[in-house]
């Protein structure tokens, strides 16, 4: 269905940490220019193990995953992450330095970019993510966990990976704040040119956000597809312990009188019921 | 396969009959058999003794591999402070001279002895970390009536080490993430990077700690002495009865050490001049 | 009448801060009712479920305006470790609160704690377990089992001690949707059997179900509280203070925004989905 070459083919792809634990079994997969891709399953079902595959903290115990011209194996972590960032769950385990400035010039430093690079970058990356020049100077741990999150997701834009991953973006945060950071990703890959990949065990986010759905139980991959059509898989997501969100539920569970079982919206749901009275009232 | 300290013990095991607190017995009493033995191969014997306790113990034997290399750094480290670094001696007698450095067979024999101590007082710390889990510590130290408070600041100690960790896996992860890489770069640079990793620990274990506190607190307990007046029951102690074959264990041991003292010190036993080892090793250097 | 739990005209401010985190707050729990308390974060929620447990002002340093009395009595005069007895506390980080070695080892402590007999903690542990489905796991270390079952050792932990009310601050906040569920499900279980609970939670789709009665706190404020099946029928409010409804809510709720719908919300999918039938 798409002809272009991906930015990520990952073949045959396994992986078995140093215990023994085999956690990635025979993944295929392939990721493109301009994607929204959420990565879905139970905990303990490879999602974040393929994540950290992707942007080589993990190397494959066989298989290859290849980032437009790099293979994973061969290749430096600084050479990785240009291309494809990783934003933790807890800011508290990535902030390191003295002080936001600091934090987000980490990486460019580490690829040593020289110092007006540096600093251009970090600019830019602070004001993508709304981070006011008044904090530079802040110490990061005093920041709330909002700004936090953002700092955090500055110093890997400073970064430019064309590929983001961000894992569990919306834990702990309220209804307000969950949708204030998933537009924000939405808009860093509409309007900024970035796939965005987010692990996540939020249903209604998946279904506001992502445009693609990979569902992973026990190491496998068991459904890739766009959004709507993985959420009609009921007796899958069941076998991976997950529900579509509730509006979803409820179309499938009126199928019968005309709704859409792939139905991913409150909005499109609304649409649907004037659509199919209209036709009722008006023969 | 249960986890304890320092690898596998599988399900079922025969030292699992064992009570804990003979576990820390053997440990804290055999490792000081070889400061009254002189005799390298008494030495060894000890350690092949432990080896095949582990073995009994059905220990996964692979994870004494890591300590090969430490155990032959050890023997070079000390064979080279007893011979290269061991001085001018001219009472001791002259094995060999190279490159200008004297070796002496008093030295020499010296550092042979040493190590061959060592080596099974590691071998009795390797058995009780392969065979113990942090409870058995834990367990142990209460059942020889160690105040509740120590023994629950200790489990908390070895609890929060235990979370240090995982942080300080997740941290490194961040750092290579953020494109920091250490191939190639000079060990001080390493040593000041590595100080960065204390930051982010440093910050998520004070936010833990109020948590922590309150968790505490919600249960009842309070350092402030108040909850120490309740007469606690120790639940825990209740299953594991010390039993008879414990008691004997522990007199056996405690009878191996008089054996040696008595040895050593009653008949001048474990002496070098009685070595076999010692002295076929003379006669082949001389 | 005395009720278990009698909260009036009571404000907290913590220590240098420059805000009241709650403001006049009135409140009377029954014995045996469920109660979700759901809010925007920074809305005091953990502040009112600490202020009920003695956290505050036993462990927070802050200016306290009001009273709250637990069966009559006011939180600061009960001795030490008493009130916890009476008010069980889940929090919502699962790391943070597991203390011991083993599972056994934390169920066991908080019983050694209130100095049960052995017997007595025996008991308690096998029915604890049962109803939390622990068993298997009792030997094992924190460090084996997921988060998901740590946050059923707290709440085991706490039941061990048999508190006459349960609260619990966002438990399921950090896990994944099956672990979510059995910890509902031991809710489910608790209500069954009479049981005061208190939950602090996003998730409303689990949380609706089983409460009786919904308060929304809102800048430290009580916004609304009423009876679960009211409480949803003001969602304009509750849009408004930025909580999230569940979907087939949320659709009913814009179905008669658009003058195509009239009468009450509905609760869940089940009703949700009757609605439409009756209307086709």
């Amino acid at each position: 269905m798409n002809t272009q070459t991906p930015f990520i083919r990952v073949s045959n792809l396994n992986y078995q940490y140093p215990d023994g634990t085999h956690a990635l079994w025979d993944i295929n997969l392939e990721i493109y220019e301009g994607e929204f891709i959420a990565f879905i399953g139970q905990n303990g079902s490879g999602k974040t193990t393929l994540s950290k595959c992707l942007n080589g903290l993990f190397k494959p115990t066989s298989g290859d995953v290849i980032v437009e011209d790099l293979n994973s194996k061969t290749s430096s972590i600084v050479q990785m992450v240009r291309r494809v960032g990783y934003v933790f769950q807890n800011p508290d385990h990535q902030l390191f330095n003295n002080n936001c400035w600091d934090e987000i010039a980490y990486g460019p430093r580490n690829i040593q970019l020289p110092e007006e690079q540096v600093k251009e970058r970090v600019e830019e990356a602070a004001q993508v993510v709304g981070l006011p020049e008044r904090y530079f100077s802040e110490h990061p741990f005093f920041l709330s966990k909002g700004l936090r999150q953002r700092v955090a997701i500055a110093s890997i834009l400073a970064l430019r990976p064309k590929l983001i991953i961000v894992d569990e973006p919306t834990t702990g945060q309220d209804a307000r704040q969950s949708f204030e950071i998933m537009d924000f990703l939405k808009d860093l890959n509409e309007n900024h040119g970035h796939i965005i990949v987010i692990i996540t065990h939020d249903m209604p986010i998946v279904a506001a956000y992502a445009r693609r759905v990979v569902a992973m139980g026990q190491g496998r991959i068991l459904a890739d597809g766009p959004t709507a059509e993985v959420f009609k898989q009921t007796e899958l997501l069941a076998q991976t312990f997950l529900e579509p969100p509730q509006i979803t539920q409820l179309a499938q569970r009126v199928q019968d009188l005309g709704y859409d079982p792939g139905t991913l919206t409150v909005e499109s749901m609304v649409a649907q019921h004037i659509a199919l009275h209209a036709s009722q009232d008006n023969p | 396969m249960n986890k304890t300290l320092l690898g596998y013990v599988p399900k079922e095991s025969p030292i699992y009959f064992i009570h804990p607190f003979v576990k820390l017995y053997f440990l804290l009493v055999v490792s000081l058999f070889p400061m009254f033995i002189t005799q390298p191969e008494v030495n060894l014997f000890i350690m092949a003794v432990i080896l095949l306790l582990m073995i009994w113990s059905r220990v996964d034997l692979r994870i004494l591999r890591i300590y090969v290399p430490v155990a032959i750094a050890m023997g070079w480290i000390i064979l080279l402070s007893y011979t290269v670094l061991g001085g001018t001696h001219p009472e001791f007698e002259l094995l060999a001279k190279v490159l200008g450095i004297k070796i002496y067979w008093e030295r020499l024999r010296d550092g042979v002895v040493v190590y061959c101590r060592i080596l099974p007082m590691i071998a009795t710390m390797v058995f009780f970390l392969t065979t113990s889990r942090e409870r058995d510590v834990i367990v142990a130290m209460r059942s020889v009536r160690i105040p509740f408070v120590v023994t629950y600041v200790f489990a908390m100690a070895l609890r929060s080490s235990g979370m240090v960790l995982e942080d300080f896996q997740i941290v490194r992860q961040a750092e290579q993430a953020r494109g920091f890489d250490t191939t190639g770069k000079s060990l001080g640079y390493k040593i000041r990077k590595y100080v960065m990793y204390m930051i982010p620990l440093f910050a998520l274990s004070l936010r833990r700690t109020e948590e922590f506190t309150n968790a505490l607190v919600a249960r009842g307990y309070a350092f402030t002495g108040e909850a120490a007046k309740v007469k606690r029951a120790d639940y825990i102690l209740t299953h594991y009865s010390f039993k008879l074959h414990d008691g004997i264990l522990v007199a056996l041991i405690s009878i191996l050490f008089i054996i040696i003292l008595t040895l050593r010190y009653g008949y001048n036993a474990f002496s070098l001049d009685s070595s076999l080892l010692i002295n076929w090793l003379y006669q082949i250097l001389r | 009448m005395v009720h278990l739990i009698e909260i009036e005209n009571y404000s907290w401010q913590y220590l240098n801060t420059p805000q009241e985190a709650l403001k006049n707050i009135n409140l009377k729990i029954e014995q045996g009712s469920f109660v979700g308390i759901i809010g925007p974060n920074g809305a005091g929620k953990t502040t009112l479920a600490y202020s009920m447990d003695g956290l505050i002002p036993g462990q927070y340093r802050g200016l306290k305006h009001g009273v709250v009395k637990i069966r009559g009595i006011e939180v600061e005069e009960y001795p030490r470790g008493r009130l916890q007895q009476m008010v069980g506390m889940v929090f919502s980080d699962p790391e943070a609160q597991f203390t011991a070695m083993t599972v056994e080892d934390e169920l066991v402590f908080g019983m050694e704690n209130l100095g049960m007999s052995l017997p007595e903690i025996r008991e308690r542990l096998e029915w604890v377990t049962e109803l939390t489905e622990l068993k298997h796991l009792l030997l094992k270390p924190p460090y084996e089992i997921s988060g998901g079952q740590k946050q059923r050792v707290a709440l085991a932990a706490v039941l061990a001690m048999t508190p006459e009310v349960l609260i619990l601050d966002e438990p399921t906040s950090m896990l994944d949707p099956v672990s979510r569920k059995r910890v509902f499900e031991v809710l489910q279980k608790l209500k069954q059997s009479q049981n005061t609970v208190i939950v602090i939670e996003h998730s409303l789709e689990n949380l609706i179900p089983l409460a009786d009665r919904m308060i929304l706190l809102a800048d430290g404020e009580i916004a609304l509280d009423a009876e679960t099946g009211e409480f949803f029928q003001r969602l304009d409010l509750l849009l408004e203070k930025g909580i999230s409804p569940p979907g087939a809510m949320r659709f009913f709720y814009e179905l008669t925004q658009k003058n195509l719908y009239h009468g009450r919300l509905p609760l869940t999918v089940d009703e949700a989905a009757a609605l439409l039938r009756g209307a086709a």
